[in-house]
């Protein structure tokens, strides 16, 4: 076990645990934003592949000609491209009243053919994207060294509580959520507000496929995601749809994910057991809160 | 598309015949209307309507049917389709006709065209004069000829300008209506290949090797004639025996998943866990197969079957019961535990050795090699293929049973004679088995290659049986449909929601562990084992099949076999463009998902429309709101008594309390 906590007690550690938990950290933020409107989206791991795939590709492209800066219209485009799939997800499930989880499923469907479709179009390669010569710069000092959604990821924890509970567009982003009816006699526009929500969800989920993209690696490789989309639903559900819930359980499941990772080289226990453990955690919470604290409306379409 | 108080087609009728009479008219004059020969690397010899001829292969003197015949019966559909046009914007009782006429010109051109590529590849089989490579060429070059988008779309608008003009007879309005369930799945498909369209015209370059560059126009044809070439070779499969029975074979894990994310949608319930269930059923399987007693020899293969079920029963009970128990999503739990079954699958088959707490434990599943694998199974505990199953020829030659086709043909026969007798299902059952048995030796001679189609789409066609039986013809079917369209009038009527919810998650579970067989101990990723290739996405295809079947067996088979199609195609598509990869097939399935939980983005008048009676009752007695009733709907109203709707549930109480104070005197 000595051996254990010294692989623990280290920067690298650190560092690794830090990189797992920010992509499950912006798009469990975003899901928030989604889920507290009132629309399940369990496309979330179709948008980072959609957000990591723009990322890498406008970077690629933009290096010849914006250099150093090219990674950061990469980071807008992904996260733009995550906007535009959250959403068509929004038009099929607010405006066509379509069943969330399957319009969500739908959308993870295409995440798979798509990225291969256009890679095949541009590169004649259906697996990965060429390497981009500048990634996201890295601040920080030592082996502490982040790129800056990184930064975005933990700040964006304040200002996801800030403006849940402290404007006006939380009490409605939330009302709309709970109780739609209401909401909407009281003067909100309801499809308004969950149209936002879904679109700040993918803004989230594509910037967290940035980060993974060229933030963390140089280029897009097939299932970039590896299921980080699930995780963070799960992550959600676990938070009880609150920020500093969400914040936790990121922290909880990034944990796991780099102990994991950190695992692989040791031979303490099999890591592949320790990556499904996120997934037994989340469902043995689901017993124990049911879905009592999910917004009330969740899943349900608005017929106003 | 309501039904018009007089004759004539509806405005929405004349819309839609109008639409797609408009279509075929531009694609006759801005698309190919034939290919009359086609080259390996999809390089064609198109045809216009306007009689030019654009040779784009390597072969620039390429002997051609005449073509005049085809071009006349072209220009003839042509002004059919116009005639249909101002039929069409008259509303005129006639466009129905221009529209079938249009129809039957346009498939005439079709066998016109396909008698001449016939005489032409007839010709050449007979000239001496060619070596058998440059023959076999030639041969291939005017059997991938044929009509083209220029033909295709008239012969699609004709039926549904038919179709629009008929709707406005009684009679045939009963029978179009009969067919309206159709109507989202075919908009879906139609939307999902009009996209593909566009992605394959702006992916794929012009194919052109003839060497000389073209013109805009004749790029323009170059290029639309690609996505009928895409088209036309993801559906190819249907149209020869042994890339039918290839698609067969994908269809196959196909028919499972969808089986069993479909007998939970009727249940109220979404198995997103198809993936898991099927990995638990293979390695289930594989676990009888491979460890069970060799002495049972062939009785090992019923036991590993049951056991690939149990598997995959016991993975889809679980969020069943979380369900039922503590009201915990299933959408979530099936998701988290594909992610579980997955990482058993690989802890199993991926290595042979696991280390805990700084010891290595032996792990007897992965066999030897780079490739995670399990052993071989035993073969007592194998599927034949159907090839193997049904050839009953000597010496050799290859000869199929007659014996399903018998049985089936004796089982409908008996059906149909029976009647409405008691038990004349079983009667004719019975009698379809003795007469099975009894030619099982007389085959039927076929060409055929071998086929690694195995009996596992029978167990699938077995399945597809006990769906519609336990559906709807047995008392639990009718507790499960119930709690799936209303779970608190079930629970009211004494169905017990929690025990439904439990038991469809199980059967569901089963059906898709019963796909593990297919892959285990059918053969189907080329060897009898559990393999780490195993593609456990067709789970998530089973969500596209149950939506496109709308979650009735049958619908479930027709879908499954349709993605196998196209599934097959793909990789025919991918070998011959550069551009094009069979992912396209990916996408196509997952926007036909996308537009059927739209609706298709029709309204749901149409959809959905209101039942005829209460239509005819408001045309009777006019809008609620008048507050008329005719004498006899007045009197109607009087004798019923009236339902306790509408009180307070005070005086309700009262009711209830004088009716007890009564009983109890």
């Amino acid at each position: 076990m000595e051996g254990l906590f010294a692989q623990l007690v280290t920067t690298a550690f650190l560092a690794t645990f830090i990189r797992s938990v920010v992509p499950l950290l912006l798009t469990a933020l975003g899901g928030l934003f989604s889920e507290r409107s009132g629309v399940v989206n369990i496309a979330l791991d179709g948008l980072i592949i959609f957000g990591a795939l723009a990322g890498a590709i406008v970077t690629y492209t933009l290096d010849p000609v914006l250099g150093a800066l090219a990674p950061w219209v990469g980071w807008l485009a992904g996260a733009l491209v995550g906007g535009l799939i959250a959403w068509v997800h929004a038009v099929v499930s607010i405006k066509y009243r379509a069943d969330q989880v399957i319009s969500g499923t739908a959308i993870n469907l295409l995440a798979t053919g798509v990225p291969s479709v256009i890679l095949t179009a541009l590169y004649g390669t259906s697996t990965e994207s060429p390497k981009v010569p500048h990634g996201l710069p890295l601040w920080g000092a030592g082996e502490l060294r982040f790129s800056p959604p990184v930064y975005f990821a933990f700040l964006l924890v304040a200002v996801t509580w800030y403006v849940l509970y402290r404007t006006p567009y939380g009490l409605r982003l939330r009302a709309t959520g709970e109780h739609p009816g209401a909401a909407a006699s009281m003067g909100v526009n309801v499809r308004r507000m969950r149209y936002s929500g879904v679109i700040l969800s993918g803004l989230l989920a594509g910037t967290a496929g940035v980060f993974l993209s060229i933030g963390n690696l140089d280029s897009y490789v097939r299932n970039i995601s590896a299921g980080l989309g699930f995780i963070s639903l799960a992550a959600l559900i676990f938070g009880q749809w609150k920020p500093l819930g969400v914040l936790g359980a990121t922290l909880l499941f990034g944990f796991l994910q780099a102990l994991a990772i950190t695992l692989g080289g040791t031979d303490l226990l099999p890591p592949t057991l320790v990556t499904a453990l996120p997934y037994l955690i989340t469902i043995i919470a689901l017993i124990f809160t049911g879905r009592s604290a999910a917004p009330r409306a969740l899943g349900k379409p608005f017929e106003g | 598309m309501t039904l018009a108080p007089d004759s004539r087609p509806s405005p929405t009728a004349a819309r839609i015949a109008l639409t797609a009479s408009a279509v075929a008219a531009a694609g006759l004059l801005l698309f190919p209307l034939a290919t009359l020969g086609r080259g390996f690397d999809a390089d064609a010899v198109l045809l216009h309507l306007s009689g030019g001829v654009f040779n784009l292969t390597a072969n620039p003197d390429a002997p051609l049917p005449p073509t005049g015949t085809v071009l006349a019966l072209g220009w003839a559909t042509l002004a059919l389709l116009v005639a249909s046009i101002v039929g069409a914007v008259r509303r005129a009782n006639w466009f129905w006709i221009t529209g079938l006429l249009a129809f039957v010109t346009a498939v005439a051109a079709v066998w016109v065209l396909g008698s001449g590529l016939s005489a032409e590849t007839a010709r050449i089989a007979a000239d001496t004069t060619l070596r058998p490579g440059a023959k076999r060429q030639l041969r291939n070059f005017y059997a991938q000829g044929g009509m083209n988008l220029g033909l295709f779309l008239p012969i699609v608008a004709g039926l549904i300008t038919a179709g629009a003009g008929l709707s406005a007879r009684p009679a045939w309005w009963e029978r179009l209506n009969r067919l309206r369930g159709l109507l989202v799945p075919a908009v879906a498909i139609g939307l999902a290949v009009l996209v593909g369209a566009v992605v394959v015209l702006i992916v794929q370059p012009a194919v052109n090797t003839s060497g000389t560059p073209f013109s805009l126009w004749g790029g323009w044809l170059a290029k639309s004639d690609l996505v009928y070439f895409v088209y036309s070779t993801l559906f190819a499969p249907v149209t020869a025996l042994n890339p039918f029975l290839d698609s067969l074979k994908l269809a196959t894990p196909l028919i499972f998943t969808g089986l069993s994310v479909a007998f939970a949608f009727r249940t109220g319930l979404f198995n997103v866990g198809a993936p898991g269930q099927l990995t638990l059923g293979a390695i289930a399987a594989m676990l009888v197969g491979v460890y069970g007693p060799a002495s049972l020899g062939w009785g090992l293969l019923p036991l590993s079957v049951i056991a690939a079920g149990l598997g995959g029963a016991l993975w889809g009970a679980i969020p069943g019961l979380l369900k039922a128990r503590f009201g915990s999503s299933e959408v979530i739990n099936t998701i988290m535990l594909n992610y579980v079954a997955s990482a058993i699958f690989i802890f199993m088959i991926g290595s042979d050795t696991f280390p805990f707490l700084g010891r290595e434990y032996h792990l007897p599943f992965k066999a030897p090699g780079y490739e995670p694998a399990s052993y071989d199974l035993q073969p007592g505990s194998r599927l034949p293929t159907l090839l193997g199953l049904f050839n009953v020829g000597q010496g050799g030659a290859t000869a199929l049973s007659i014996a399903p086709l018998v049985a089936l043909a004796t089982y409908f026969i008996a059906r149909w004679a029976l009647g409405r007798r008691a038990r004349g299902g079983l009667i004719a059952l019975a009698a379809a088995l003795v007469l099975g048995l009894l030619t099982w030796r007389i085959g039927i001679p076929v060409q055929i290659a071998g086929s690694q189609l195995n009996a596992s789409f029978l167990i699938a066609l077995i399945g597809v049986g006990v769906f519609g039986v336990l559906m709807w013809r047995t008392a639990a079917g009718y507790a499960l449909r119930a709690v799936g369209l209303s779970p608190r009038a079930a629970e009211y009527g004494g169905i017990s929601v929690a025990r439904n919810t439990i038991l469809a998650m199980t059967i569901a579970g089963m059906f898709a562990g019963l796909a593990g067989t297919h892959y285990v101990n059918g053969g189907a990723l080329d060897e009898y084992r559990l393999k780490g290739n195993m593609p456990v996405n067709v789970g998530f295809d089973g969500i596209a099949v149950a939506l496109m079947g709308q979650s009735t067996p049958v619908g479930v088979v027709a879908a499954s076999v349709l993605f196998g199609t196209i599934d097959t195609g793909g990789v025919d598509v991918q070998q011959k463009l550069n551009q094009v990869d069979r992912n396209l097939v990916t996408v196509l399935k997952a926007l036909i998902v996308l537009f059927i939980a739209a609706g298709g983005f029709l309204s749901r008048r149409v959809t959905d429309p209101p039942p005829p009676q209460l239509v005819a009752a408001a045309g009777s007695t006019g809008p609620a709101e008048a507050g008329h009733l005719s004498p006899a709907g007045a009197a109607a109203e009087r004798a019923t008594p009236v339902p306790n709707v509408g009180r307070s549930s005070e005086v309700n109480a009262q009711v209830e309390l004088d009716r007890e104070r009564e009983g109890s005197k």
